[in-house]
């Protein structure tokens, strides 16, 4: 099991997939809002979603898990 | 060698020299069998500078200087040529005590770093050393307290390049954190204080030399390294590659090539790179493509604080040192840690008379617990007197879209002394964001009306028309020029031909 982590605080925007979707490494999952940006939460690497770990309108931190990610099943 | 001095007539003078090359000649020959097995390690010490240098032109410094193990030097130092420009080089030497730092060692490389800071040469340390060398004590401390002296001295003189082709521990590790740039090589590059077993028994922690000190562990999450190179012969080019930008000292002429021209197909697809919306991360590289001169550039740091960009290209042929703001990475914010790379990269063109291009699109710096904490307005406040303190620099600030508050005066502005600054024609800069402005300048407009949302865009709308286009700057005077992106290139070549001038 992988997590993508989000790399700066701010606030979940959109929520770009589901449990069981296939991503690849790059693939953004979540877009959070910060400073008015908009910044992409990405895939760290092959697998497919386990777990979606935060809801619209969520304030993460900087280094927060946002999804899980099972690279195990050789995706 | 007492025969070399006690040798009277010619004859037995040429035999003593001949003796005397001989006996080289077997030292070097050992030191080659010293190291086979060599490890992971490809080339020796004497191999690696001459790589490092341009063909045949290595010249020894005191090659008969002893080398035996306990009381040898260890380090091999001379200077030659790259690109034909001349180089000192001290490469330690691992087949010769593990390459620790001994007295005569340390000798050795004070006399070459001597050499170079008085000729006005660029020095480059290639490092494999345990460490100080533990039987020759206090000699051996002041040694290493004398090499950084001497690298604290060169700052202001010379560029200092580290490449680190092995371990370099301890007393060692301090040396090239006194240097510009530090090269490592994956694999067996490692730096650190101390090693895995050391580490273990100080503080029970149970980590790898790698996860202590890889190359990966200082490019990507201490910063202390600049550089990641596959192998030892990339590390030397990439040091190679690096000295082509840089000046031979701070007094020397710009490194100024033949002018080439920028990528065509970067060039015509400059005026499509940035988005409409302020809030859409666009990569920065593609702006920096469609200005800088077409072919190698050497971006340094590039997967330490990749919300920042540095890097070393060429426009019209001259060497310039670009800084910007990358927001396909956190949204292109400043924050404490890459404040810090930002200011190094900047002080060091400064030191040496590198122009300075800044590429600014910056939403702010990062506010909260978690900056305020790792002391954001100290380390950003460095970028600040960087950017001041660069006055033999030129320095050219193209507004590329977003510059609000305090990172609109940290992006090189012309408060800070930019020479040149220009705003490309949909750039926004202002006190803080429509979003925020509107927030506050309209609070009880906004508390009493009827459809707050629609009011709220409305006047957002009018802020960045009213307040925040460049043209309120280039009125104040305070940007020079609203330009086209596709103008940006000729406006940059006209004030860098200034420099050829002076």
């Amino acid at each position: 099991m992988i997590a993508a982590k989000a790399e700066i605080v701010g606030n979940v925007w959109k929520i770009l997939v589901r449990v069981g979707d296939q991503v690849g490494p790059g693939d953004p999952l979540v877009v959070l809002e910060s400073m008015k940006m908009e910044i992409p939460v990405v895939a760290p690497g092959h697998g497919h979603v386990a777990a979606v770990l935060v809801t619209e309108g969520q304030i993460v931190q900087e280094g927060d898990p946002v999804v899980e990610i099972d690279n195990t099943l050789g995706a | 060698m007492p025969h070399v001095s006690a040798a009277s007539s010619s004859t037995s003078t040429q035999a003593a020299t001949d003796a005397a090359r001989a006996t080289l000649a077997d030292h070097r020959a050992q030191r080659f069998v010293r190291t086979d097995p060599r490890g992971s390690r490809v080339y020796t010490a004497r191999e690696r500078a001459e790589l490092l240098l341009d063909a045949d032109t290595f010249v020894e410094f005191a090659p008969l200087r002893s080398n035996q193990p306990g009381a040898g030097s260890g380090v091999i130092a001379g200077w030659g040529l790259v690109d034909g420009r001349p180089v000192v080089v001290a490469c330690h030497d691992a087949s010769i005590a593990a390459g620790a730092i001994g007295a005569v060692m340390a000798d050795a490389i004070c006399r070459a770093q001597r050499f170079a800071i008085e000729k006005g040469f660029p020095i480059v340390y290639v490092n494999d050393s345990g460490g100080a060398r533990v039987p020759d004590g206090i000699l051996a401390l002041h040694g290493c307290g004398e090499i950084f002296a001497l690298n604290v001295q060169a700052q202001t003189k010379i560029p200092q390049i580290s490449v680190i082709l092995g371990p370099c521990a301890g007393a060692a590790a301090y040396s090239p954190a006194l240097t510009d740039w530090t090269i490592m090589v994956k694999g067996h590059g490692h730096m650190f204080l101390t090693g895995p077993d050391v580490v273990r028994a100080a503080t029970g922690e149970d980590a790898t030399a790698d996860e202590i000190g890889g190359s990966g562990m200082h490019t990507k999450t201490s910063g202390v390294a600049h550089l990641e190179a596959a192998d030892e012969l990339e590390a030397l080019q990439a040091a190679r590659q690096l000295l082509s930008y840089l000046p031979s000292s701070a007094e020397a002429p710009q490194a100024v090539t033949a002018a080439v021209p920028v990528n065509p197909i970067s060039a015509e697809a400059i005026s499509a790179v940035v988005p409409e919306r302020a809030s859409v991360p666009f990569d920065m590289h593609e702006v920096i493509d469609g200005i800088l001169d077409n072919g190698a550039r050497l971006e340094l740091s590039p997967q330490y604080c990749a919300s920042a960009i540095t890097l070393f290209g060429r426009i019209d042929g001259r060497p310039v040192g670009v800084v910007a703001n990358q927001p396909a990475v956190r949204g292109g914010i400043l924050d404490s840690k890459n404040s810090v790379k930002i200011a190094r990269f900047v002080e060091f063109c400064g030191r040496f008379a590198i122009p300075i291009l800044t590429l600014v699109d910056v939403p702010g710096f990062l506010p909260g617990t978690v900056e305020e904490g790792r002391g954001i307005i100290t380390q950003g406040a460095k970028v600040l007197k960087a950017y001041v303190d660069a006055t033999n620099s030129m320095r050219l600030t193209v507004v590329v879209r977003k510059a609000y508050g305090g990172a609109y005066i940290a992006m090189g502005s012309a408060s800070l002394g930019a020479d040149h600054t220009w705003a490309w024609s949909n750039a926004e800069i202002a006190v803080m964001g429509p979003g925020g402005a509107v927030g506050l300048l309209h609070r009880r407009a906004l508390a009493e009306a009827e459809d707050p949302a629609a009011l709220r865009e409305e006047l957002a709308a009018d802020y960045r028309e009213q307040v925040a286009r460049p043209y309120v700057a280039a009125g104040a005077g305070i940007v020079e020029d609203v330009i086209h992106p596709e103008e940006t290139r000729e406006r940059l070549v006209a004030a860098m031909r200034l420099l050829a001038h002076r």
